[in-house]
């Protein structure tokens, strides 16, 4: 009886408390952004909101969320305002739900066909993906001249798992498309793809055999807070050169060698991505005037990246900071 | 088939079925092997069925109409969650952290006694060292209320199953699909129907984490005595009082067990949990973990695993059902009891005897004035009301006093000075240290060297061999096998049970991941009875040896599995064999634990007998020990079984392949339909062995007598 009493006593305590604290304050200029989960996302992220809040006197809930199909639904369904830095090469949802052409410079970068239930612009990061080794494996090896040598070196890169072949560790995830079996076997190159299943699982492994200095050929983007760590070299693949054909209705029909997928990925022009509804109502009408102007560099991302990942600052610390020298995002304001 | 029949048979003569069952197999071997090396492809369904059966776009067609039709009745659903969320997350965060700990600290005082408070100060003031209070409060609210809910639902179901037999069948398939179906495959369209962050995640950790106690409040009731119940109805005592009255008060230490599981597996779905959008320390260990920060992972995985363990500590102390001694007559108040022979123990102790009982003094002082005070005020009123009142705050002492210093703390707070978050300038980490040591053993070579003997030899011998064997082994030779197996140790229901799962598996096109998966379970499992009943073995032995095992078996279960998988990814490359580390991290707990309440389960008398005959320590092992102990092993077996295929939706994030990879991708193309039917894939495999195995522990336990 005792006890039963105690336990009712403090539910009725908790209970109470409720009503004294739960009081809510209404602000009209309200955004829930959605904050990537890696070191450059965040960044551009962090650009958007601090400009957001700070200059255009918003207030930005953060919600870490991962990215990928989740995320665009979620924005469509208007549970989270809008997202950052999403690279069109490997997004599967884009397809899908956007209906207006990504434009940059004022051309039209991709054309998209879909349901228009979310909408994006260009955030002004253009990302590049290629195959890398590492700057050590280059210096001691001074007959490496780029992709066309790697048969030749292919039994260092060879581990208990591809045998006599080399490795490559590939693009992590199924669903970004990357097609790095494809490439390989179409250029002729005796190595084996190994899909790791997550960014982190590559970069861990990419990690632990840099720091004991094996060689290794690793897919990867720029930029990335890896390459701020360590020095990697790409191996320079062919030029982008698309192909019609190779698409899953055609039961991925390759056009050969000189195209995708054996060829180097084209150039990502990353996207803002929002809510068509929530953009559209008045007050927000200054926050999508800024989305559309938005125009971060490439440069400044990496900087900050360094800044981040080598000398410990936090996100918010290094935009400050960048803030404070640089007045491009003056610009951006509507 | 006939043979089969006949080792049933009980007839047939031993001398004779001693050498069959073992020919059986052996022969079954010899032609699997020839099956496999004449195969020239791994084996496929033929096209025609898997074209035919288009279970991927039924599910696709299905969600689609869901999402159109139901959509309004989810939503609203899950806004009364998040009210009720919101409500304990703002009221966690807001009040000083003084407060919190306070609201913590005291109840588990009065129930647990200095030890338990001890901890659970300790964990909390872990929380705010390492500068993760908020996020640690985010995540009590979000697990808070998810296993109230789930224990609020979940006894409920308890009880219906209890009182109904059909209901109970019913529930069964249900409550292991929803063990074992990876929480990944309903997480994304969980989020389209109830929304983003706390709501969704506090119903898809109630999918997952209800199960437990829904069957543990079933057992506790349907174990009580008829002849209890019985005596209840003589004494004139209706349905309903039956029930509360005498069923679950005596199913109570069943269904607290079933509140431990039920917490346990809640916080086992904290980083998981990020993925929909719900905060706390999942979204800190993961962004931690996604920038490889092994250190910082790690201290929000303590945090959790301090969170888990608090919760269960607690748990048990409510729960057991007669407090020890009477805080006044204890002799030692943190080290064991029977320490007191010691006379360093009983020097130890002196301080805090002379602490609790200022304290003690204080607070029954300050309570007698209180209670003075009101009965003089209402005595105005009744003499009798004033007795009363007096009468009971000086009962309660201790929960009136710790009533008037949460009071004291809150209204400190809000009228005084406000007290605030935790104090940044507490800060206390240990994330650069874990840091440098995974760095330093990454680059050490001797430790490299070891690893990577370890993980050539396991995938050269064990996992490609293993790998091969089962997908070259064509389906009907698979398939038959297992039917067979399910015949001879269930029956014939459960044979075409089988059969008929096993064909939609291969009939969803999912054969060689099914078959990927089943040998990456098969060769954990073995590599975890390999390891865990050697160490089960010396836990039974040496007493001390299994209280550090127990701690390490507690953290091995309740720490985020995504903590230790970027050092196991350092330390041994991405792929399979990382799969297959995680894997046995994971489910190495059950095998050990049984096998050490096995052996020490089996009485004394036996192996006293065994050793007065002159049996060596190996001999009463051997051939006492171990055959009474088979039950529980064959338990701990199909436990560790369960948790592997569970652990095989994670294993993919690492390079894992078969079935979870399927999963993951199928959500990363938005195709439920494909992630469901591997989903499914991974229940069916799961569902057949457990059914086997426990069969066959049934048969030991009638054969044993037990």
């Amino acid at each position: 009886m005792k006890k039963s009493f105690f336990t009712n006593a403090f539910l009725a305590l908790i209970m109470s408390s409720f009503l004294v604290l739960s009081a809510g304050t209404a602000n009209a200029k309200r955004l829930t952004a959605a904050v990537a989960d890696w070191t450059g996302g965040e960044i551009t992220c962090q650009v958007a909101v601090s400009i957001l809040e700070q200059e255009l006197g918003y207030k930005v809930e953060r919600i870490v969320f991962p990215s990928g199909t989740g995320l665009w639904e979620a924005i469509a369904a208007g549970d989270i305002d809008f997202a950052c830095e999403s690279w069109p090469g490997y997004a599967e949802a884009d397809d899908v739900m956007l209906n207006a052409p990504l434009i940059y410079d004022g051309e039209v970068v991709v054309e998209y066909s879909g349901t228009g239930e979310v909408i994006a612009f260009t955030t002004g990061i253009i990302g590049a993906s290629d195959y890398y080794v590492p700057k050590y494996f280059m210096d001691a090896n001074p007959d490496f001249n780029g992709w066309e040598d790697l048969n030749k070196f292919k039994a260092e890169f060879a581990t208990v798992e591809t045998g006599s072949k080399g490795r490559l560790i590939g693009c992590p995830v199924a669903g970004w498309n990357c097609h790095d079996q494809k490439r390989l076997d179409i250029m002729g190159i005796d190595f084996e793809a190994v899909e790791l299943g997550t960014e982190t699982a590559l970069l861990a492994e990419a990690q632990g055999a840099f720091d004991r200095k094996e060689p290794f050929l690793m897919y990867l983007w720029e930029p990335h807070f890896f390459f701020g760590k360590n020095e990697m070299v790409g191996i320079g693949l062919p030029a982008h050169q698309s192909c019609d054909s190779f698409t899953e209705a055609n039961n991925w029909q390759d056009c050969g060698k000189g195209s995708w997928p054996a060829t180097n990925w084209p150039k990502d022009y990353t996207m803002n991505y929002m809510n068509p509804e929530v953009m559209a109502k008045p007050e927000n009408a200054e926050a999508l005037a800024f989305f559309k102007k938005m125009k971060f560099q490439n440069g400044d991302q990496a900087k900050m990246l360094v800044r981040v990942d080598s000398d410990g600052l936090s996100i918010e610390e290094a935009v400050q900071e960048w803030k404070d020298s640089s007045s491009d995002w003056k610009n951006w304001l509507p | 088939m006939a043979l089969y029949q006949d080792l049933n048979n009980q007839s047939l003569q031993s001398k004779f079925s001693g050498y069959f069952v073992p020919a059986i197999i052996l022969l079954s071997i010899i032609i699997s092997l020839i099956l496999v090396s004449f195969g020239e492809d791994k084996s496929e369904f033929p096209e025609f069925i898997t074209d035919a059966f288009t279970f991927t776009a039924w599910v696709n067609q299905g969600e689609d109409f869901l999402k159109a039709n139901i959509k309004e009745y989810t939503r609203a659903i899950s806004s009364y969650v998040k009210e009720g969320y919101f409500l304990l997350e703002d009221f966690l965060i807001d009040s000083s952290w003084l407060f919190v700990t306070a609201l913590l600290v005291i109840p588990s005082l009065a129930f647990g006694g200095i030890k338990l408070a001890t901890f659970i100060l300790f964990g909390t003031m872990y929380w705010g060292m390492v500068g993760l209070w908020e996020s640690a409060m985010e995540t009590l609210a979000l697990m808070g209320l998810s296993v109230f809910l789930s224990v609020v639902i979940g006894v409920l179901l308890g009880v219906c199953c209890a009182l109904s037999d059909r209901f109970e069948r019913t529930m069964k398939p249900i409550l292991d699909i929803m063990q074992v179906m990876p929480a990944f495959v309903y997480l994304i369209p969980a989020m389209f129907f109830f929304g983003i962050g706390g709501a969704p995640a506090i119903l898809a950790t109630m999918i997952y984490s209800m199960p437990p106690i829904i069957r543990l409040t079933n057992l506790g009731i349907r174990q009580v005595p008829n002849e209890t119940i019985e005596t209840a109805t003589s004494f004139g005592s209706n349905r309903g009082q039956i029930l509360f009255k005498v069923q679950i008060p005596l199913a109570l230490p069943s269904i607290m067990m079933g509140v431990n599981q039920t917490i346990m597996m809640a916080l086992a779905l904290v980083v998981l949990a990020t993925f929909i959008g719900a905060q706390g320390l999942g979204s800190d260990i993961w962004v931690a973990i996604r920038k490889l920060d092994v250190g910082a992972g790690m201290e929000g995985g303590l945090c959790v695993l301090l969170m888990a363990i608090m919760f269960d500590r607690f748990g048990k102390a409510v729960s057991r059902e007669t407090v020890t001694l009477p805080a006044d007559s204890q002799k030692f108040y943190i080290l064991p009891q029977n320490w007191d022979i010691y006379p360093l123990a009983r020097l130890f102790e002196k301080p805090f005897t002379y602490i609790h009982f200022t304290f003690a003094f204080m607070f029954s002082g300050i309570v007698r004035i209180f209670a003075y005070f009101l009965e003089q005020v209402l005595s105005l009123i009744s003499k009798k009301i004033a007795i009363a009142f007096s009468q009971f705050i000086n009962l309660h002492y201790f929960f009136i006093t710790g009533l008037l210093f949460l009071i004291g703390i809150y209204l400190y707070d809000i009228h005084v000075t406000s007290i605030g978050t935790f104090p940044e300038s507490w800060n206390l980490s240990i994330r650069d240290q874990i840091s440098s040591g995974v760095s330093a053993l990454t680059v050490n070579p001797t430790f490299i060297a070891i690893t990577k003997t370890i993980r050539s030899s396991v995938i050269i011998y064990l996992l490609r061999p293993f790998d091969m064997y089962l997908t070259y082994l064509p389906y009907w030779f698979t398939i038959g096998t297992l039917v067979i197996v399910s015949w001879a140790s269930v029956g014939f229901r459960f044979a075409i049970t089988t059969l008929v799962l096993l064909l939609f598996i291969g009939a969803c096109n999912i054969w060689t991941e099914a078959m990927i998966t089943l040998s990456s379970v098969l060769i954990s499992v073995l590599l975890c009875f390999l390891i865990g009943v050697p160490i089960g073995i010396l836990a039974s032995y040496s007493q001390r040896f299994q209280s550090i095992n127990e701690v390490i078996l507690d953290a091995m279960q309740t720490l985020p599995y995504f903590c230790y998988l970027i050092p196991v990814l350092m330390f041994f490359g991405g792929g399979a064999f990382s799969a297959l580390l995680a894997t046995i991290i994971y489910s190495i707990p059950p095998i050990i634990r049984l096998t050490v309440l096995g052996l020490s389960q089996v009485s004394s008398t036996y192996s006293e007998v065994s050793t007065s005959f002159g049996g060596s320590l190996i001999q009463t092992l051997r051939k006492i020990k171990f055959p009474l102990a088979i039950p529980s092993l064959v338990m701990g077996f199909n436990q560790t079984v369960m948790m592997a295929f569970a652990m095989q939706i994670v294993t993919p994030l690492i390079g894992g392949k078969g079935l979870g990879l399927e999963v993951f991708n199928g959500l990363a193309r938005s195709d439920t339909g494909r992630a469901l039917a591997a989903g499914i894939g991974i229940c069916l495999l799961a569902m057949i062995i457990d059914r086997i195995s426990l069969a066959w522990t049934k048969k030991q336990r009638d054969a044993l007598g037990i």
